[in-house]
């Protein structure tokens, strides 16, 4: 019996590590098993590899990818084991701070030779402005993937029926919001704005200068945390926070909470952000069908002047890395795919189909827009940078409420956009080592001087923190390329 | 000759409990080759690990990390923190599942006892997340459960989460509430070893519950209650990481900021894996120098331990 | 088996049911208010733990709109099935799901297995050694290695990107593994000594007599390695990175990690294409249940723990 229960023992453990080299066998890892080129993209919700974009992909440029994904959290950590264990993926698609912590650590490729060979419509499609952001010592390490363009993102919107029933304009500068939110919070009895805790700036703190993290100022750049307005921008909203004109519990709202609060009738004003138009609306016009919304126009500052800050850098970079084994064919499948014709088609599918021209302009016809292209930007490798603005829209119009407020908030930031002058840095040793550490820093301190859990007066203490932490390298070695530039 | 004794009683012992050594061997296989075998990983502690290069080409540095964990301006405040919070926990939160076991121990009405059971340990499978979401709710000064209690029974609303002479108070409780119900299974488990009969016998000698508990039911899960023990010392400089991050925010930081969420701060945007691994470890020599001496103390005076 | 055992284990067996109706008696009026204590305690502590669950479910079948601005509590406010119809569909659910219970159900019968093996010779008091092989365990318990050479591992091991990775590194869980040895250092030597008189080796007498008097902890340990397996989800997130093999946990924090702020951040796209809340808490809830499901299941083996006591008689 000893021996039959051994033996079984042993036959156990053979067929499990059988198990696991079997199913290794079968995994979709890519290797050996199919020839086609292995691309690395970030999280997004779907599998990649069954997506209409997929195939559309392979139809359009002859390759087969097999695509990976990072994981949704411990993304950088899952990235760095597999540089640790040299893993051959032919095309990775970072964000600036996985692209620079690879650069640096030289698991990357340098593209130059290989662009001027196979990258034709990569060269066109890309400004030349922007290239530098990825390029270290002269040596370009990525596509740099620009998004978008230059758009306004979020305004402070308020519950119109209650600013008409109390007689009360749209307030134009922070002396004006202060007395709104004061006589809100007499007559109504709430909390007369809301918030949440990452984001602490916008509006009010650009009517106080306070526009971008980075402003140029008589030539030399000036970090948000050495503003000079920034102990003024303090006070005002410890003073709105002290009488109750903030949600007291700002520093532990979420995005989600903050709309819960506003759309429950807790709460009269607060900022929106477009991409949250629709949940916003639908859950007030739920409970209170008369509820009006509107948005307030971009805070002035003392000069009457309203600016609101956008950063247009660069968040996606594509690279190829040294480990790869097929970096020519890595190379040939990212500019075909910035074909005019083909990237045309991966930003808003086929005409007819996918998308119609009406004024000018690109409508996506649904659902059939929605069912295949949801997932179409994690496929982009690089964009068409002069038509893609032009395209993207297209996604914005899928739904009425969604596309008038994303409207509404272009016309008010219309010729008052102010881009942050370090959008367009290359990457910057002391920045892109400490910006992460430091904006946490400096954003847990403002926190806690709009609280009053610290006194505004200790704000210098702060800043020689922020400078000692790696700030002054920051600003220093900023400084060094802004002047040079 | 004494030398020469030893090796021949072990080789006696041994002889004649060889299958039990057998029954040992694929256990101690399993453990070297998942938990062994990558512990050479420990030595980045003491180099500059560079993902790319890799172990061995990795330089040298000495005890450069430990110094920058000791030396930094905040380590006597997060590392006070720490301990403060883990013994709280310890104190309200080790007792508490035994004293609910024993509660339940003498439900008698079975059924009822059941589906208590089932529903206590409910929380223990929501995600920090969602408990943190739950007290924001519960504890809110716009609208909050408690403070509209406390606010009829004519008192000032309190802002828990914002109010540092509260807040580690919130955390144990909030573990408490979260874990307590999970960590009477255990005990459960322990109560089915006691024999019956000595229940009967001490009825029979006119013992009292309260007696029959004190002589009966607690000794006979007195060697869960130090092994458990003397595990969680290993734990306390582990004061709950997972949770404190989701739920503090800067204005309580004075009072709940840890090793775990200090470390992860500090490593925002630069992944520096040396630095971790040599706080990990620190944690780790301090565990096992708790662990030790918990069991040997614990043989001295209360003459069991885990080994 | 030898026949004096069998009888030994039967009068074992049936002793149990009378020793328990004998206990029910009345108690004092001290020990009958304690009762009454007792049972108003634990039905306050039982509401506390069963109202989230409840407020979940409520949001599972409510609007959208309305679990968006929190007016959701007990009840489901603009009830709809809409959301379990989604999510029941949805193929990456049912693969994760598929995945969940493999590892689940093999996690669970490995991880007893060995574990148990491995417990029962260390509560030997007599073994030689037996402190250093304690160490030996109690040490991979404090200290290790780190992520990176155990990825190294794994993928010399081929088990990258494989169902395996997700419970054989587990097969020996030394916090069990110590539960484990404390039971059976508490049962009586007795019972072994007359088995061994018969002959019977090791192997033998802990599966003939050790592991059927241990249903209590093994079904505590059961419970635990189940739990712990369903509600892995870091593994998976570190080693799967194929969708068909990811495990449910895997699939719900992705759900709601792409849905949240920080992720959100710089990816309007995302930020278009967001799970709505109402089918986060159906996903949760769908989730969750099977795993719930195990203890009630378990719990009679708790009671029948009970039996161990009569053999020492």
């Amino acid at each position: 019996m000893k021996r039959k229960v051994g033996l079984t023992l042993l036959a156990l453990l053979l067929s499990l590590s059988m198990f696991g080299c079997s199913s290794d066998g079968s995994s979709s890892s890519g290797k050996g098993k199919n020839s086609g080129l292995r691309m690395l993209m970030p999280y997004s919700r779907f599998d990649p590899n069954k997506d209409f974009m997929a195939s559309y992909i392979q139809e359009k440029t002859g390759v087969q990818v097999n695509y990976e994904m990072l994981p949704a959290e411990n993304f950088d950590e899952k990235l760095n084991l597999l540089v640790a264990n040299k893993e051959p993926i032919d095309i990775m698609k970072l964000s600036s701070g996985q692209f620079y912590q690879l650069a640096s650590s030289g698991a990357l490729e340098p593209l130059d030779e290989l662009i001027d060979e196979h990258g034709d419509y990569i060269k066109s499609a890309i400004k030349d402005s922007t290239w530098g952001s990825a390029t270290i010592d002269g040596k370009i390490y990525a596509i740099p993937e620009a998004g978008s363009g230059a758009s306004a993102g979020e305004a402070l919107v308020v519950r119109q029926d209650w600013m008409d029933e109390l007689g009360l304009e749209a307030p134009k500068n922070p002396e004006e919001l202060y007395t709104v939110l004061k006589t809100i919070k007499e007559k109504k009895q709430i909390v007369p704005l809301t918030g949440a805790k990452d984001s602490i700036y916008g509006d009010i703190a650009s009517a106080f200068g306070i526009v971008n993290d980075w402003e140029d100022q008589n030539g030399k750049l000036v970090h948000k945390a050495e503003h000079p307005r920034m102990k003024e921008f303090l006070s005002y909203m410890n003073r709105l926070y002290e009488e109750g004109l903030i949600d007291q519990e700002m520093p532990i709202n979420t995005a989600a909470k903050a709309i819960e609060k506003f759309t429950s009738g807790k709460a009269a004003m607060y900022k929106l952000a477009w991409w949250n138009s629709t949940n916003t609306v639908n859950s007030l016009k739920q409970n209170f069908p008369d509820a009006k919304l509107s948005v307030i126009p971009y805070l002035q500052d003392a000069d009457g002047k309203a600016s609101v800050g956008i950063n247009t850098g660069i968040t996606w970079f594509i690279a190829i890395p040294k480990a790869s084994k097929h970096k020519e064919e890595a190379m040939k499948l990212l500019n075909a795919k910035l074909a005019p014709d083909v990237f045309k088609g991966l930003a808003i599918g086929d005409e007819g189909v996918h998308h119609e021209l009406k004024d000018g302009k690109y409508y996506p016809i649904l659902p059939k827009f929605n069912e295949d292209l949801t997932n179409g930007s994690s496929y982009m490798t690089g964009t068409d940078e002069h038509k893609y603005p032009e395209y993207w829209q297209a996604r914005v119009r899928k739904e009425p409420i969604l596309q008038s407020y994303f409207e509404a908030f272009q016309k008010e930031a219309e010729g008052h956009l102010v881009i942050d002058p370090m959008s367009l840095a290359p990457p910057i040793d002391a920045v892109n080592k400490n910006k992460l550490k430091l904006m946490k820093l400096l954003d847990d301190n403002v926190l806690k001087f709009i609280t009053g859990a610290e006194p505004v007066a200790n704000y210098d203490q702060v800043l020689e923190q922020w400078y000692a932490e790696g700030g002054k390298d920051m600003v220093k070695q900023a400084n060094d390329w802004y002047t040079n530039r | 000759m004494n030398r020469q004794q030893f090796w021949k009683t072990l080789w006696l012992d041994v002889r004649k409990d060889y299958s039990l050594y057998l029954l040992l061997i694929p256990g101690m296989l399993i453990v070297l080759l998942f938990k062994y075998t990558p512990m050479y990983g420990i030595v980045i502690a003491f180099k500059d690990f560079n993902i790319f290069d890799g172990y061995a080409a990795s330089p040298w540095v000495g005890l450069k990390h430990f110094e920058k964990l000791f030396t930094s301006p905040d380590f006597l405040l997060v590392f006070r923190n720490t301990l403060i919070i883990s013994v709280y926990k310890l104190v309200f939160l080790f007792p508490l599942p035994i004293i609910i076991a024993l509660m339940l121990h003498e439900l008698k009405q079975l059924l009822f006892k059941r589906v208590v059971q089932t529903i206590i340990y409910l929380p223990h499978f929501l995600s920090w997340v969602i408990v943190s979401g739950l007290f924001i709710d519960l504890l809110s000064t716009n609208g909050g459960l408690i403070n509209k209690l406390l606010v009829s029974l004519g008192m000032e609303p309190i802002a828990f989460f914002l109010d540092t002479s509260v807040f580690r108070g919130l955390l144990v409780t909030s573990a408490g509430w979260k874990e307590v119900g999970w960590s009477t299974i255990v005990y459960l488990a322990a109560f089915a070893t006691i024999d019956p009969q000595l229940y009967d016998a001490a009825k029979i000698d006119g013992a009292g519950k309260w007696k029959q508990l004190l002589h009966i039911t607690l000794p006979g899960i007195s060697s869960t209650i130090i092994l458990m023990l003397i595990l969680r010392l290993g734990s306390i400089l582990e004061a709950g990481t997972e949770q404190i991050l989701v739920m503090y925010n800067p204005t309580v930081y004075k009072v709940s900021d840890v090793i775990g969420t200090y470390v992860y701060r500090m490593g925002l945007g630069n992944q520096d894996y040396s630095f971790t691994t040599a706080v990990g470890l620190f944690e780790s020599v301090i565990a096992f120098v708790l662990v030790i001496t918990g069991n040997a103390l614990s043989r001295k005076y209360l003459q069991r331990g885990i080994w | 088996m030898d026949t004096r055992l069998k009888q030994e284990q039967a009068s074992i067996r049936k002793t149990p049911a009378r020793k328990r109706s004998s206990s029910r008696d009345k108690g004092s009026l001290g020990e009958r208010l304690f009762q009454i204590f007792n049972i108003c305690f634990f039905i306050g502590m039982g509401l506390t733990t069963l109202i989230p669950f409840v407020n979940l479910i409520a949001k599972s079948f409510s609007s959208e709109a309305a679990v968006v601005s929190g007016s959701v509590n007990l009840f489901p406010i603009g009830f709809q099935i809409g959301t379990y119809r989604y999510v029941l569909q949805d193929i990456l659910f049912i693969q994760s799901f598929r995945t969940s219970v493999i590892v689940t159900v093999l996690g669970t019968l490995l991880g007893l297995l060995f574990t148990t093996l491995t417990a029962y010779p260390l509560s030997k008091l007599r073994l030689r050694g037996r402190k250093w092989f304690l160490l030996y365990f109690i040490f991979t318990m404090l200290f290790s290695g780190g992520l990176i050479p155990t990825y190294l591992l794994m993928q010399e091991l081929k088990l990258v990107n494989s169902i395996g990775v997700l419970f054989l590194p587990g097969m020996v869980n030394i916090f069990y593994l110590l539960l484990i040895k404390n039971y059976f250092e508490g049962l009586p030597e007795s019972l072994e000594e007359s088995a061994k008189i018969d002959g019977a080796g090791h192997l033998r007498i802990l599966v003939s007599i050790v592991l059927p008097l241990s249903l209590p902890v093994l079904a505590t340990i059961g419970l635990f390695f189940a739990v712990q397996y369903w509600n892995d989800y870091f593994a998976a997130m570190i080693y799967i990175s194929n969708p068909e093999i990811k495990p449910l946990q895997l699939f719900l924090k992705e759900m709601l990690v792409a849905s949240s702020n920080d992720f959100l951040k710089d990816r309007v796209d995302a930020a278009l294409n967001t799970t709505p809340q109402s089918i986060q808490a159906a996903s949760i809830l769908l989730a969750t249940l099977p795993i719930l499901l195990v203890y009630p299941f378990l719990q009679k083996y708790f009671v029948k723990g009970v039996l161990i006591g009569s053999v020492k008689g």
